[in-house]
């Protein structure tokens, strides 16, 4: 608590204009040390690699299962697909099914960013990105169609150091 | 000739009343109001300069968490829950984990439980410091709000650093911390413990953080302006405060040393050394001198934490698809901005039965008529900003 008796009057806000005055001059001389904030868009600042930007999409990877689409909290994955028969790999080998992706949609104007999809994938074809420079006009064009999802998968950085 | 006395006495009394005659205006404070914190309404009785019957109307930010929690399955609420206080984000997840975990009967190893207490008081640090930006701010003080974030912005690059999101970590999982990306044969599996060089960076954010707490108080607790505007305004007595249910650094400015950190075991707090602190007068200004304390006190804990934190697991065994037994719960915890508790019922599901969410401003908030009762109208700024609420924690 503020000390209670005689105080010469104004001495308080002479000793916050001081505090004022030191990180001013600090600013000024020593801006790699004491500058908090940077001139965007000329100066961009790197996001941390674990940032939740955007979602990127493995399309070799994913195998259509929907269990993204089915454990989003707002819906807002769109997964069409269908079954395609494939040669046997040998000769009287058995006609193998694949799953072939027709439509994977991620509108994140309704995305939450919660990265529950990422972490359900059993396959490994989604991933976080850092990115963040994709806004729009228009809302309808935060759909992000499987080409863009998978335009971003080049952006995914690679995993960083650990603490022990 | 007679003089009628009474009539004249009847005629000079409505001479007074008519000259004296006021009327009271009802004033409407919001629902957007650039000091309201959010979509909160005030309806008050304005006599001259004096408020009577102040009423809030809430329930502009209703989002419907309690019934949406119904519908939705354990890990999508940990990231509903984010929502609620989203100046700490991270705080909110605590009790709906723990209460979920306390029905399973899981026992979350150590690791994770301080990483869980790191990034909690790192939360508290930033509400807190919200809080020490907005407040002088309302009572027209710029300086400190560009000092106070400043320094939030430190602490939540941390919090990124590890969670991945600034406001919405969505990083808690039942019977633990999120412990890797990708559940499958994880070629590019991205593991979740800390980043390297996370627990040096944090001792030193700590410091920084005890650095700009000098200097807020140089700032602000010597402006003789401030202390006017605060000091003996807003007096909030603690059988009061305790009646109306209010909690967190409110309560505790009316000399109430009440603190859930102490009286309950949902994180190892007991394992450190820290004072619950406490006002004398319960006004505007030990509120804030309060919060100023607790971000110290917090800054203290995470140094304690960062060098004793045990090496380990992050996550405890738990199924795929985690179902929660049939019980019921309470667990409440210690939020910034008061007393957070989530009644969890389950029936066995995927997802709760029911929920229901206590959340700390709406109690807080409950204590305005009362408090605001008489007060001047510029009062109404410095003390509803005092109670630092924040309209997604009272609506839910």
């Amino acid at each position: 608590m503020a000390e209670n008796g005689f105080k010469i009057p104004g001495s308080g806000m002479l000793k916050g204009m001081w505090v004022t005055l030191t990180t001013m001059l600090k600013t000024i001389f020593l801006p790699n040390k004491y500058l908090a904030t940077v001139n965007y868009p000329k100066v961009k600042e790197t996001p941390v690699p674990r940032a939740r930007g955007v979602i990127a999409l493995d399309q070799e990877a994913c195998t259509v299962c929907m269990l993204c689409a089915r454990s989003c909290p707002d819906w807002c994955i769109y997964i069409e697909g269908h079954k395609e028969e494939q040669p046997p790999s040998k000769p009287g080998g058995r006609v193998r099914v694949r799953a072939e992706l027709d439509r994977f949609d991620i509108d994140y104007a309704l995305c939450m960013y919660c990265g529950i999809c990422v972490e359900v994938c059993p396959f490994d074809a989604l991933f976080w990105t850092p990115e963040y420079e994709y806004s729009e006009a228009h809302m309808g064009e935060m759909l992000h169609d499987m080409d863009r999802l998978q335009d971003w998968l080049a952006t995914v950085p690679e995993q960083p150091a650990l603490e022990k | 000739m007679t003089i009628d006395t009474d009539a004249i006495r009847h005629l000079s009394e409505a001479q007074v009343s008519v000259e004296l005659e006021t009327e009271d205006m009802t004033l409407n404070i919001g629902p957007q109001h650039p000091s309201t914190h959010g979509v909160l309404r005030l309806v008050a009785r304005v006599d001259g300069e004096r408020a009577y019957n102040v009423q809030p109307v809430i329930g502009y930010m209703h989002r419907g968490y309690e019934k949406l929690s119904e519908v939705r399955t354990y890990p999508q609420i940990t990231a509903i829950v984010n929502r609620i206080d989203w100046v700490s984000g991270y705080a909110n997840e605590i009790p709906f984990i723990v209460a979920a975990e306390k029905l399973m009967g899981l026992d979350v190893p150590e690791r994770a439980q301080y990483i869980r207490l790191i990034l909690t008081e790192m939360a508290r640090i930033s509400s807190h410091l919200i809080f020490m930006a907005s407040y002088p701010l309302e009572l027209g003080a710029a300086t400190p709000l560009f000092f106070a974030l400043r320094e939030r912005e430190r602490v939540l690059d941390l919090l990124e650093g590890v969670t991945g999101g600034r406001f919405h970590p969505n990083f808690n999982r039942i019977g633990g911390v999120k412990p890797a990306y990708g559940s499958g044969s994880a070629t590019r599996k991205m593991i979740q413990d800390l980043p390297a060089g996370f627990l040096s960076e944090t001792r030193e954010a700590m410091d920084q953080v005890l650095d700009v707490t000098d200097e807020l108080e140089a700032l602000v607790a010597g402006n003789e302006i401030i202390l006017a505007r605060t000091k003996d305004v807003g007096v909030l007595p603690p059988e009061v405060a305790a009646a109306f249910g209010v909690s967190g650094p409110n309560l505790r400015a009316s000399g109430v040393a009440f603190d859930l950190r102490k009286a309950e075991d949902y994180l190892p707090y007991h394992l450190f050394e820290f004072d619950v602190v406490t006002g004398e007068n319960g006004d505007c200004w030990d509120r804030w001198w309060v919060r100023l304390q607790e971000i110290r006190e917090s800054a203290k804990i995470i140094q304690q934490a960062v060098d004793g934190i045990p090496s380990g697991d992050l996550q405890a065994k738990v199924p795929k698809v985690i179902k929660v037994p049939k019980g019921e719960t309470y667990v409440r915890a210690e939020n910034p901005k008061g007393e957070m508790g989530y009644y969890l019922v389950s029936d066995g599901g995927q997802g709760p039965y029911r929920l229901k969410i206590r959340s700390a401003s709406f109690s807080n908030i409950s204590i305005l008529p009362w408090i605001l009762e008489g007060a001047l109208v510029p009062d109404i700024i410095a003390i509803m900003g005092s109670l630092d609420f924040v309209l997604g924690d009272v609506d839910r």
